[in-house]
């Protein structure tokens, strides 16, 4: 399968410092991938290098295999219009009011489409995010939280298949961020590719399928979801340590078979707790440890569990 | 010292890679059908039709300056209708271009480095890329358009004005009829004088243009760059107008 997004190879320096070194990494078609890093590891830089936003110095980014930077001007135009990018500081334009920000997409990829066409993916999209105040405001009398949910509103404008989030809970208030995760399984359950930078633990442990996870500029660790929770060296640990296990579903003909009991435990636990560090042989538990506290097979554990 | 020497050089090469790249996408402009239009008209107004008032004040003043000075000197060696040539010369040739291009260096090309500049550091640039927006053929190229056809149409308007404001002091000192006093300067007015004040304002526009998008896109992450941007784009401009404006009176006179 031809990955969405592969990068080979990048160095981005900046400044005389080198941000990222001899990193590679893929996207999948379909898949969520959370980048995770501490501050000023690289991960903005990492999603801008493979939206094509920021060039790397040396190393290649393909798209469905094409090198970004050799696209003609009609290949990158169906890249931009088959992607979205949400900016970490949202990056409204200043002078222009909001739904002339979250139309422009439309208009320059869509020039066939009246004012009809465009106010109406203009209004979906900021009811996509929840937002439901005067979209002919400018972005400076807006709130920081506001403003970044335009700026996600912009990313989605044309509903594109590969979606960059850059830190998108950041700076959001509670009721704001609790709407990004419903966001971006609405774009999973539409198949999309779904990069995201993020340090948020509790954000990626209900949506990641996959984590990668850099540490000074480089690709520390990249696996599933059940890897990451499993992952127990220092420098990633102390990323992903606070990554929750997930239990995983029953299947189907067991929801049918048991009834409302089955579908009641898989609706509240499909998140456990972070493993305690005191468990496993480098502070790690399995994810069979986990699934046995829940289940209650090693009631001794769990009890000291509860108790700590 | 080499280091420096190669950096400037190497600065001097981008900065000419940018012009050719800025050249190209404003000649694109007409034939894109994106929506620089409404930017290139935002610049016309901000850079020649704002600009207006200060200049008609200014080239008055400065008309009526250079008759005053220019008709007490020349009265003493008897070449009292050198006045007009002078007129024409100093204000049409020199004056108009250089001071036109101040008034817009002033006004228009701190602006557009500091906005520029503050659209980088809130990723404002970044964000046009990201959904397939050229900065220099939406940003760029109809500012630079913009501040060049404006200064070609302020140095007209300068011109006007400044050979008004002298006509006021003549006025003064010795009255003379509105239309023998426009006679007689287009009497001595040559072709290679207006060819002359519409070159050095088609060159003095496309430094400052320049020079101020330059600027503004060199701007990377912090805000305390922008106001840096704006002086560096002031004084670069200042100077290469200056400069621009020796050589080509060089070749004017010399050549």
């Amino acid at each position: 399968m031809i990955p969405e997004i592969e990068l080979r190879s990048i160095h981005f320096v900046r400044g005389g410092y080198e941000v990222l070194r001899d990193l590679s990494l893929v996207l999948s078609p379909g898949e969520t991938l959370f980048v995770m890093g501490g501050a000023g590891s690289g991960k903005s830089v990492l999603l801008k290098t493979a939206a094509g936003i920021a060039l790397p110095l040396e190393g290649v980014v393909l798209y469905k295999g094409r090198n970004l930077a050799e696209m003609s001007a009609q290949e990158e135009a169906a890249f931009r219009k088959a992607s979205g990018f949400g900016f970490q500081d949202a990056a409204l334009w200043a002078n222009q009011s909001l739904f002339d920000n979250l139309a422009l997409p439309a208009r320059l990829h869509e020039p066939r489409w009246g004012k009809v066409e465009v106010e109406r993916a203009v209004r979906r999209a900021a009811e996509l995010v929840g937002y439901d105040q005067d979209l002919y405001a400018r972005p400076a009398e807006l709130s920081s939280g506001e403003r970044k949910l335009i700026g996600l509103a912009r990313a989605l404008v044309l509903e594109p298949q590969l979606v960059f989030l850059d830190d998108p809970t950041s700076s959001l208030d509670e009721a704001s961020a609790a709407k990004v995760p419903d966001i971006v399984e609405a774009l999973k359950s539409r198949g999309c590719s779904v990069m995201i930078s993020s340090a948020g633990s509790d954000f990626a442990s209900r949506c990641a399928d996959s984590i990668a996870v850099l540490t000074g500029g480089t690709l520390a660790a990249r696996g599933s979801y059940a890897e990451a929770a499993a992952w127990d060296e220092e420098r990633v640990h102390a990323v992903t340590g606070r990554l929750k296990a997930r239990v995983p579903k029953e299947p189907s003909w067991m929801g049918s078979l048991e009834g409302a009991w089955v579908s009641a435990f898989a609706e509240d636990s499909t998140i456990v707790d972070a493993v305690p560090p005191t468990k496993g042989p480098q502070g790690m538990s399995s994810l069979g440890d986990i699934i046995n506290d829940l289940t209650g097979d090693d009631e001794a554990e769990g009890d000291e569990k509860d108790g700590s | 010292m080499g280091r420096a020497a190669r950096g400037a050089i190497e600065e001097f090469l981008y900065s000419l890679g940018f012009f050719v790249q800025v050249l190209r996408e404003s000649v694109l402009l007409f034939r894109r059908r994106q929506v620089g239009f409404r930017v290139l008209v935002m610049q016309i107004l901000f850079t020649g039709i704002e600009a207006m008032g200060i200049t008609a004040a200014m080239a008055l003043a400065i008309g009526a300056a250079i008759n005053l000075i220019g008709s007490s000197l020349l009265a003493e060696f008897g070449q009292g209708k050198l006045m007009y040539t002078i007129l024409i010369v100093v204000i049409a040739r020199e004056l108009g271009p250089l001071l036109t291009a101040f008034i817009v260096i002033a006004r228009s090309g701190t602006a557009i480095a500091t906005e520029l500049g503050g659209m980088a550091v809130g990723h404002e640039l970044e964000a046009y890329v990201a959904v397939g927006v050229n900065p220099i053929s939406f940003i760029a190229a109809p500012r630079f358009i913009g501040v060049v056809v404006s200064m070609l149409v302020l140095n007209v308007y300068f011109n006007v004005f400044g050979l008004l404001g002298s006509f006021v002091v003549v006025q003064v000192l010795r009255p003379i009829a509105f239309n023998e006093y426009f006679r007689n300067l287009f009497a001595v007015l040559t072709p290679g004088d207006l060819l002359s004040g519409f070159a050095k304002s088609l060159v003095f526009g496309v430094i400052i243009s320049v020079s101020s998008l330059y600027r503004g896109f060199a701007v990377e992450r912090s805000v305390t760059e922008v106001p840096v941007a704006g002086i560096k784009a002031v004084g670069s401009s200042f100077m290469l107008c200056i400069f621009a404006d020796v050589v080509m009176t060089a070749i004017q006179y010399l050549g």
